[in-house]
């Protein structure tokens, strides 16, 4: 089964979200794989190996297609949509229920001037 | 040892500090043995290995999360899940095994995998070429483990009463630092003018370089007595000698600016490379700033500051000195000054290369722009924000000697007047983009640094065009010695003592004469109390410094009278070696 969710924190699939990306998948018994939603099947990679999901390079604001197949498919496809959704990523990220918490934070919105001339 | 032994170096920080002794050993050697034949390794074993290494690997990374986010936050923990992330990963994991199975030793399959990896993340955008460094980083971490080097300490969290040892220190090591905890530093290598010289210096931390091999000799435990004046370290100095050492204080601050004996004002600044280092600088007695280094805003992170983050930096310091001038050097990365996200172009000799104002008008033209609409912004502030007005730069019409206050912006490394053309015209378009939309913003004094023979040469031409000259004596010394500053071998080329260096000094503000910019120093040079005399007597305006010897400075101005300061530079001038300038200046040789 797939999911196609918008990257929403600022950070992209980069640092934090990414590692709490990789965390999260190995938390279920899933074949979890991850690629922009416009690349389809040729831009995919697994979703455990955080070398391939930072090689991405899947900014803020940028769609991807999580495909997850195995026993808990599902309940790991809404773990990774509650994590790529949740603008910003609280606390240590652990045995978490989904990041409902966050409320504090939310205003680093200038950073997305990334790269220069 | 037994009893007081005193070492010498290079006092570079003149403060005295004792405590304990800890060597830092920073960047262990890592080289690998030779790979053996794949027959002699037994894949077993060495699967074990790269088990026990990165579980040790993983504790360490644990250990440095939970420490960085009790000091500063889970924001900059986080890299350290990342690292995990990177030890756990299959891609990685599972090509290490591969290799191991082939009969590769753990230690080359590590390094060939993470190679691979950082290689990949090299060259990419700034973002990108951060996850190469976390790579080296675990890298360096499993490779520590597995060929059992030691640890690097971690020097934020050093305890109290620490004097670090080491054979040398990086800008970087310096910049960790907690001038509260470390009382006082000693390397083995390194010249005054390094940078983590300077560093050390404008943390206020009592510094002795270039002690050489003897330093070796002092033990992890020892008590130690750093003399950063007298360019000493004392190793069990006793009680007497502690006492005495400490006592000996620093010279009176004197918040007042101050004037030679006969009445000339000599502007007594500080150079500050961080916010931080603002109110110690005040606290010094500093008469406002001379070099504020704006590279800092653009270190240690993953995107260059906006045009907010800068003017409000700006504008902290200009409040910080209400009465006083605040001079912002422009944005001068390259040479040995690397900005990962900034891609600056690889050279094979970068000091020679795209540094300074170069690359402000050429590839960092944007960057540019932002710095200097934040600049004009928060020169409008330091005038009461009577917006809009100011010259396009030709001379200092408006700008009074005495008027002291309010913002001054200079270029780095200009070689060229038609540089200086350029930077002004990039000028004034920002301050017709800015009056077109209304924003308040005003032209601040504008100026050149002169650390480049070609900018003394110049002298002349740049005066005329602007509104001052700064002297930045390292580099100067460096490009007119072709000696470069991080060099121990050529140390001894690098002295603004050289007479070739004090005649491009005196040619830039001779050039300057006549023209109604004034002269500033902002180089090691200016903050020496025994060459005071001699920078008064070059003409020089103002001296700027590292806040720690500003006191030392100032009470030394207000001894000197200027007609004998000149003859002294005069005879100076006449001298062809440096053992001549030395003793001139009744220098010890």
């Amino acid at each position: 089964m797939e999911r196609i969710v918008e990257v929403v924190p600022e950070a992209g699939l980069h640092a934090r979200p990414a590692s709490k990306l990789v965390k999260t998948v190995n938390r279920f018994d899933a074949d979890v794989s991850v690629g922009r939603a416009a690349d389809g099947d040729d831009g995919s990679v697994r979703a455990d190996s955080m070398l391939a999901v930072t090689g991405l390079n899947v900014g803020h604001g940028e769609s991807v297609r999580i495909v997850a197949d195995g026993p808990d498919a599902e309940a790991a496809l809404d773990a990774i949509e509650d994590l790529l959704t949740s603008p910003v990523e609280d606390g240590n990220g652990g045995e978490e229920n989904g990041g409902g918490e966050n409320g504090n934070g939310s205003e680093h919105a200038e950073d997305d001037a990334e790269g220069d001339p | 040892m037994t009893g007081p032994t005193t070492l010498t170096g290079i006092g570079s920080t003149p403060r005295t500090g004792v405590g304990t002794a800890r060597w830092y050993r920073g960047g262990a050697d890592l080289t690998l043995p030779d790979r053996p034949d794949p027959s002699t390794v037994d894949p077993a074993i060495e699967r074990e290995r790269f088990e026990a290494a990165r579980e040790e690997a993983r504790e360490a990374i644990r250990l440095a999360r939970d420490r960085a986010e009790a000091r500063v936050g889970g924001e900059e923990a986080a890299v350290f899940d990342a690292h995990e992330a990177f030890l756990d990963d299959p891609g990685i994991v599972d090509d290490v095994e591969d290799a191991i199975a082939d009969g590769t030793p753990a230690e080359h399959a590590v390094r060939d995998r993470f190679e691979a990896a950082i290689g990949q993340f090299e060259g990419m955008d700034g973002r990108m070429a951060e996850r190469a460094d976390d790579l080296r980083d675990v890298r360096d971490r499993l490779l520590r483990a597995l060929l059992d080097a030691p640890t690097p300490t971690d020097l934020s969290t050093l305890p109290a009463g620490t004097v670090l040892l080491a054979e040398r220190l990086t800008p970087s090591d310096t910049a960790e630092l907690d001038p509260a905890a470390v009382a006082g530093i000693a390397t083995v290598a390194g010249g005054r003018t390094s940078h983590a010289a300077i560093i050390a210096r404008s943390l206020s931390i009592p510094a002795v370089v270039g002690v050489v091999d003897a330093l070796a000799e002092v033990a992890d435990g020892t008590e130690v007595l750093v003399d950063g004046e007298a360019g000493e370290v004392v190793v069990e100095p006793g009680e007497k000698r502690r006492a005495a050492a400490l006592r000996k204080d620093d010279a009176p601050v004197v918040p007042e600016p101050v004037s030679t004996a006969d009445g000339r004002a000599i502007e007594v600044a500080a150079n500050v490379g961080s916010g931080a280092e603002v109110p110690p600088a005040s606290d010094r007695g500093a008469d406002g700033i001379g070099l504020f280094r704006s590279e800092f805003l653009f270190l240690d992170r993953e995107s260059p500051p906006d045009e907010e983050e800068q003017y409000e930096a700006v504008v902290a310091a200009l409040e910080a000195f209400p009465d006083d001038r605040i001079v912002v050097r422009t944005l001068d990365v390259g040479g040995d000054k690397q900005v990962p996200y900034l891609d600056l172009p690889e050279e094979p000799n970068p000091f020679l290369g795209r540094r300074g104002i170069r690359l402000s008008l050429e590839e960092h033209a944007d960057l540019f722009e932002t710095q200097l609409r934040a600049l004009l912004r928060a020169a409008a502030h330091g005038r009461d924000g009577n917006g809009g007005g100011g010259s396009e730069g030709d001379g200092a019409s408006d700008d009074d000697r005495d008027d002291r206050g309010g913002l001054a912006v200079m270029f780095p490394m200009v070689s060229r007047v038609e540089e200086v053309e350029a930077a002004l015209d990039r000028v004034e378009s920002v301050a017709a983009d800015l009056a077109a939309e209304g924003v308040d913003h005003a032209v601040p004094e504008l100026g050149a640094m002169v650390e480049t023979p070609a900018a003394s040469y110049l002298a002349d031409a740049l005066a005329a065009r602007l509104d001052f000259l700064s002297v930045g004596t390292n580099d100067l010394a460096g490009y007119v010695m072709a000696a470069d500053r991080e060099s121990d071998a050529v140390a001894d080329y690098h002295d603004p003592l050289h007479p070739a260096v004090l005649r491009a000094i005196d040619r830039t503000t001779a050039g300057a004469e006549g023209t109604d910019a004034w002269v500033g120093m902002c180089g090691e040079m200016a903050g020496d109390p025994e060459l005071t005399e001699l920078s008064v007597g070059f003409g020089l305006d103002e001296l700027s410094m590292s806040a720690v010897t500003i006191p030392a400075v100032k009470e030394r101005v207000r001894e000197v009278d200027s007609a004998e300061a000149r003859e002294l530079a005069e005879a100076v001038l006449r001298c062809e070696t440096r053992a001549e300038v030395r003793d001139v200046l009744g220098l010890d040789e």
